[in-house]
């Protein structure tokens, strides 16, 4: 009998469906549109049809992982539940005074997000915990079912709980969830010392807020989908992926929803890591470029880094900082405003600027003949001769190169340029973009981009990928097989994972030991409880301590990967110099301050869930030689089109060298290999391009 | 085809490396900075100018206070250091107020950047340094000479190599010297990135220096410039306003020119500097004062020298605005935070529409000192800020940091490092002035002392006089001034208090202005308001 892993990514245009054969170690892949009304149903029509098309077996599939940008978008367009908020009295306002700071200096007229939770929505109740988790005023009990049923006649469907210190002592939240649970069992109940157990109250309660607002939409849309996958005669269970890059199972899901926003570019990542680790490079800037906008993702020595705190729905699309803060743990990227879609204009200054403005799937790039007019990164691709009008997107839509032209004409009157080299004036103006952001991103994490390999996926990402290389002083770019659908594949070699935090805030000098470690095992234990309820079986499972540190005085933390426990007093010396090693790797210097404090600790359980790693066979072309013949496509060393070679990438045999200018086609993407450089498929199925020095 | 090699096409390309250079150089500060206000509230600059000083591009993220400073300080090491007296691998330093940013703790540094055997620009950065000696964060300092170690204008690096005597005397006369030379090393650092991604970027272009591509960055921003300054109407527009100032108010007086497409601002009539850490130097009224052009008139021109050329500011030698030696400066922004506002003011007679009313900043801060329960000493600052001011089609919003950028620091963080319980942190309500589109409110807070002892208190706190209200526009009602309370009755915020175990200290930060006559409130806004509780029904 054969065995399936069968990954479901639904993206915001696409919903991919991806079968992974385990024994024959084959893929299968389909693009669905996506049905944003009901996203399940775009699921099961497109499985349906690949299982069709494929002659599949719908009992043959083993295991089923889910990502989605679901919840993501329904917090964008705000479409989450009528959500209320219970604070202690006297902090309603938090919510909405959020830290006070700008994410823009120079804007006078600063869009700040909506807070979730209008104020006539937030409630206060009597009681106080103490910063040591004292009891310093018991909970107003019968004033917290008045203020719940107040919010309840509001139309009020979900609701946070957020309490002063909850994450000192929690018990004033949970005796508020039993009595409210007691008098209305239907109402969805968030508490913030379960969601983001974590000091900072208005994180805290943002990241509680976030959840309610998705959890009653999560608990309808898993459950329906779960029960349309087992009517199909699909057994397996469904595994979600999360933001963090692991899996959990559905009831955890619903449970904290708020975990699975970035699901789907956290797939992404995890590929990106898996081919990069497949030709043997380690570290790698897994570069995916779609219609809207691009990711970037850093992958250190095979493993996505990851970032401890996010940010949803800003309110301002690429500003950082105009977002509500989410405390979980997450797969570390950065979004910039440069895709396909991205539109071009002369601007005041008569410079060419090229996004973040998109023109979006409709009416879409000007080559569409959907209606656009504005002039785009496609749009110019196409004119240079990157893009094949005959193959794009597999064929599947007609796009017109007279369009195109049209588009760009006018751009280049008003700047005295020829529509060609106007056209590699949006290519490459949309390419220093991207380059400038990632840049950026990699030093904030203090390294180089050229220490980097780029691992290019997307429609977009082999298209600009040397020329972001270039950019950026990168030499080599890997271009996985499939790099179209390889996001959906990532779902399909994702461990189990479970992250658990607690607040600590103590000094390192005057711990308890004793109670340290009781604390790290109780968060193993609860996060083991969910390890167990995914993968049935005793797995396997790795666990990795970590704490958030500074030096007594700071004003931030610094997350520090802890030796392993069990902790006693004579650990003190091992984490100290865990904290001073990670100090130096990340600020390079350590000051000379005696004490540290240790404000959150943090467990990661990890199970492998997949039975072995993905391994794809290439799919060879009937064709007899590579090389298909050549097409007219401009060479910007040259200042005008030459007959550029084209060749057919699945009729590439590993080792052979192809050298630029070429075009390397296959049915998800076209990659443009510059003069100069050297291209060949490795024994891994991936194409490396050596850019030379 | 096209003339010149600086087309629409290649101008921007350039143009955007060369401030994502000054970004990731800004990135590599930040990450290796150990002062929190650096990484906290982005109170550094990184900043490449031509080989004249002229400034290209300036970090996108550092806050308006280092406008056009740096390349300032670098004419005048230009002048002090000329070419023939530079190497590679020279780095010249100062803190200089009149030279430098108006106040010690800022340190500039600058490093040429050698290209084919000449200077072909400059990188250029200031940072707010952890420690710089003298008195702690007071305003009270008479002279500069209190305010601190000031670094006069050399090479701190003298091609490449490490000056012991300099490092010596720096070492010797800060409180945490480890952290301030880190901070430095890290300014070198930053330095060293950028003149290695210019040289790169020269090389790959194939250009001797900065010049010519500075010489199209400016015009064009100029251009741009001048463009937005004509669609003012010719005419003078005249501000004044009034800060708490310390023991009386200080009378701020501005009158701001148009002619055509260019601008002058003068602060003539403005009060004489005083015996008061609160003087502005002239960098510092230039950086705010162009802040608050720009930011009406062309806010999305990035930072350089072609956006300044239209317009000149100018102050009489020894104001308040304009401080000659020995006035000392460390509390500049109480005055200087108010530069910015006059300009938008002035500027809302003709242009309503792009302006916001008035803001209630400057920053204030809480500063307790005192023991704890097991015997320890604290002293600690937290840090609020006022409503922000409502514009055409939008009511302001509640609590805002403005025009600096500092962040509040949670309740839940100040109840674990100090013995204090806050009672309550909310909106101060109805404290937005009224209007079309209404202020928004400042916030107030109570504080609790638990420690065992009295303990000792200060402020930073403005706008709290009636006369210092914060102001609306177009017929827009002012915000509530601020007020400190300590255990009920309003103080001095000026002055130190002590507090009693048991004492509470409540503060009430100013709302925004308002924008536009109250009675064209629209009804559904109204009633948001009452049903929000964002006003008293």
């Amino acid at each position: 009998m054969a065995q399936y892993a069968l990954g479901i990514d639904i993206g915001g245009t696409f919903t991919d469906i991806v079968v992974y054969d385990q024994k024959r170690a084959v893929s299968y892949s389909h693009k669905e549109l996506t049905t944003p009304e009901s996203p399940h149903r775009g699921v099961i029509s497109g499985i349906r049809r690949l299982f069709e098309a494929e002659r599949l077996e719908y009992r043959d599939v083993a295991r089923m992982v889910h990502a989605t940008t679901l919840f993501t978008n329904a917090l964008i367009e705000r479409k989450g539940a009528p959500t209320g908020l219970v604070t202690t009295e006297g902090f309603r306002d938090i919510l909405e005074m959020r830290r006070e700071h700008k994410y823009e200096l120079y804007d006078l007229f600063i869009e700040l997000p909506e807070p979730l939770v209008p104020r006539r929505l937030r409630l206060e109740v009597p009681e106080r915990i103490g910063a040591d988790g004292g009891i310093e005023m018991p909970l107003d009990e019968e004033t917290l079912l008045e203020r719940v049923r107040e919010l309840v006649r509001h139309g009020v469907q979900s609701l946070a709980v957020s309490l002063l210190h909850a994450y000192a002592n929690p018990v004033h939240e949970r005796r508020a969830r039993a009595l409210i649970e007691r008098e209305f069992p239907k109402l969805f109940v968030s508490l913030s010392s379960d969601v983001a157990p974590q000091i900072r109250e208005y994180e805290r309660t943002s990241t509680t807020v976030v959840n309610a607002y998705i959890k009653p939409l999560a608990e309808s849309y898993l459950a329906q989908l779960a029960s349309e996958l087992a009517r199909l005669g699909i057994k397996a269970p469904l595994f979600m992926m999360l933001s963090s890059g692991g899996l959990t199972h559905i009831a955890e899901a619903k449970r904290v929803p708020v975990q699975l926003l970035e699901s789907g570019p956290a797939a992404g990542a995890l590929a990106g890591a898996l081919f990069g680790r497949r030709s043997g490079v380690g570290d790698v800037l897994a570069f995916d470029m779609g219609g809207t906008t691009a990711k970037l993702a850093m992958v250190e020595e095979g493993e996505p880094l990851i970032a401890y705190q996010f940010e949803a729905s800003r309110a301002k699309r690429f500003a950082k900082g105009s977002g509500f803060p989410i405390s979980i743990s997450t797969i570390e990227l950065i979004e910039i405003g440069a895709g396909g879609g991205s539109i071009s204009e002369i601007d005041a200054l008569g410079l060419l600027k090229v996004g973040p403005r998109s023109a979006g799937a409709a009416p879409g790039p000007a080559c569409y003949g959907r209606g656009g007019k504005d002039a785009t990164v496609t749009d110019a691709n196409l004119e240079l001769g990157f893009l094949d009008p005959s193959t794009f997107a597999g064929g599947t839509m007609k796009i017109d190169r007279a369009l195109a032209a049209e588009a760009i004409k006018p751009l280049a009157a008003k700047s005295a340029l020829a529509g060609a080299q106007l056209a590699w004036g949006i290519h490459s103006v949309v390419n220093e973009n991207m380059a400038a952001a990632a840049r950026v991103h990699v030093a904030e994490r203090g390294r180089h981009a050229s220490e980097f390999a780029l691992l290019v996926t997307g429609g977009g990402g082999p298209l600009h990928g040397c020329e972001v290389a270039k950019r950026l002083g990168i030499r080599r770019v890997i271009c996985p097989p499939s790099a179209g659908v390889a996001s959906a594949l990532g779902l399909l070699m994702a461990p189990a994972r479970v992250d658990r935090v607690a607040t600590l805030a103590r000094r390192l000098g005057k711990l308890d030991w004793g109670a340290f470690e009781r604390a790290f095992r109780e968060l193993e234990r609860d996060a083991r409880t969910v390890i167990d309820a995914t993968l049935p079986g005793k797995p396997k499972v790795s666990v990795e301590r970590a704490a958030d540190l500074r030096f007594v005085g700071q004003g931030f933390e610094l997350v520090t990967p802890l030796p392993k426990g069990p902790y006693t007093p004579k650990s003190l010396a091992a984490i100290r110099q865990a904290f001073v090693r990670e100090y130096r790797r990340v600020f390079r210097q350590v000051p000379l301050v005696s004490d540290i404090e240790i404000i959150n600790i943090r467990v990661a359980l990890t199970a492998k869930a997949g039975r072995t790693e993905l391994k794809v066979h290439e799919r060879r072309s009937a064709a007899s030689g590579a090389r298909k013949g050549t097409r007219k496509a401009w060479l910007a060393s040259r200042g005008r089109f030459v007959e550029m070679p084209v060749y057919d990438r699945y009729a590439l045999a590993a080792g052979t060298g192809i050298k630029g200018p070429a075009i390397v086609e296959e049915a998800s993407a076209t990659m443009i290999v510059p003069p100069s450089a050297r291209a060949q498929v490795d024994r891994a199925g991936n194409l490396i391009v050596d850019l030379g020095s | 085809m096209a003339s010149s090699r600086f087309n629409a096409v290649t101008l921007e390309m350039l143009w955007t490396r060369l401030i994502s250079i000054v970004d990731e150089a800004a990135a590599a500060l930040v990450r290796t900075s150990f002062s929190t206000v650096v990484r906290e509230s982005n109170d550094f600059a990184c900043v490449l100018t031509d080989a004249r000083g002229q400034s290209l591009a300036q970090a996108t993220e550092s806050i308006p206070g280092f406008i056009g400073t740096v390349p300032r300080t670098i004419t005048h090491f230009i002048k002090a250091y000329p070419p023939a007296q530079l190497k590679p691998g020279d780095v010249l330093i100062t803190n200089d107020i009149w030279l430098g940013t108006g106040h010690l703790p800022d340190i500039t540094v600058a490093k040429p950047i050698f290209h084919r055997g000449r200077v072909a620009g400059f990188a250029g950065s200031v940072a707010h340094a952890p420690d710089i000696g003298g008195k702690i964060r007071s305003p009270d300092a008479r002279d500069v000479y209190e305010e601190g170690l000031q670094i006069p204008m050399m090479k701190v690096l003298d091609a490449g190599k490490k000056n012991p005597t300099i490092e010596a005397f720096l070492r010797q006369n800060v409180r945490v010297p480890d952290q301030v030379m880190g901070d430095l090393y890290a300014q070198f650092t930053a330095l060293t990135l950028m003149e290695e991604r210019v040289i790169a970027l020269l090389e790959e272009q194939k250009l001797d220096s900065l010049d010519e591509l500075g010489r199209h960055i400016h015009a064009r921003s100029e251009a741009a410039m001048r463009a937005a300054i004509r669609e003012v109407p010719n005419g003078v527009y005249r501000q004044s306003a009034v800060s708490d100032g310390l023991d009386q108010p200080i009378r701020l007086e501005m009158a701001l020119t148009v002619k055509d497409d260019e601008i002058v601002i003068d602060f003539a009539g403005s009060a004489a500097q005083v015996m008061r850490a609160i003087n502005v130097a002239m960098a510092y009224t230039i950086a705010f004062t162009s802040f608050g052009v720009k930011a009406v008139l062309a806010p999305r021109i990035p930072n350089n020298e072609g956006v300044l050329r239209p317009i000149t500011i100018k102050a009489p030698l020894g104001s308040i605005a304009n401080s000659k030696p020995p006035a000392a400066g460390g509390a500049r922004a109480l005055v200087g935070h108010f530069f910015p506002m006059m300009v938008i003011r002035a500027l809302s007679e003709v242009l309503p529409e792009r302006v916001v009313a008035t803001v209630g900043s400057p920053l204030w801060c809480f500063n307790a000192m005192g023991q704890r329960h097991d015997g320890s000493a604290f002293a600690n600052m937290f840090f609020s800020n006022g409503g922000y001011g409502a514009a055409r089609g939008r009511d302001g919003a509640h609590v805002l940091s403005w025009p600096s950028n500092v962040k509040s620091t949670p309740v839940e963080m100040i109840e674990q490092l100090v013995p204090i319980k806050v009672h309550y942190r909310r909106f101060r309500v109805g404290t937005g002035g009224s209007g079309e589109f209404r202020g928004g409110n400042g916030q107030e807070t109570l504080f609790e002392s638990r420690a065992p002892g009295p303990i000792t208190v200060a402020f930073l706190a403005e706008r709290t006089r009636p006369e210092a209200a914060p102001a609306g526009v177009a017929g827009g009602g002012a915000g509530a001034p601020g007020e400190v309370l300590i255990n009920g009755a309003q103080v001095n915020p000026k002055a130190q208090h002590v507090v009693q175990p048991g004492g509470t200290v409540l503060l009430r930060t100013p709302g925004g202005g308002g924008f536009g006559l109250p009675g064209k409130r629209a009804r559904e806004r109204a009633h948001n308001d009452v049903a929000s509780g964002y006003v008293d029904s």
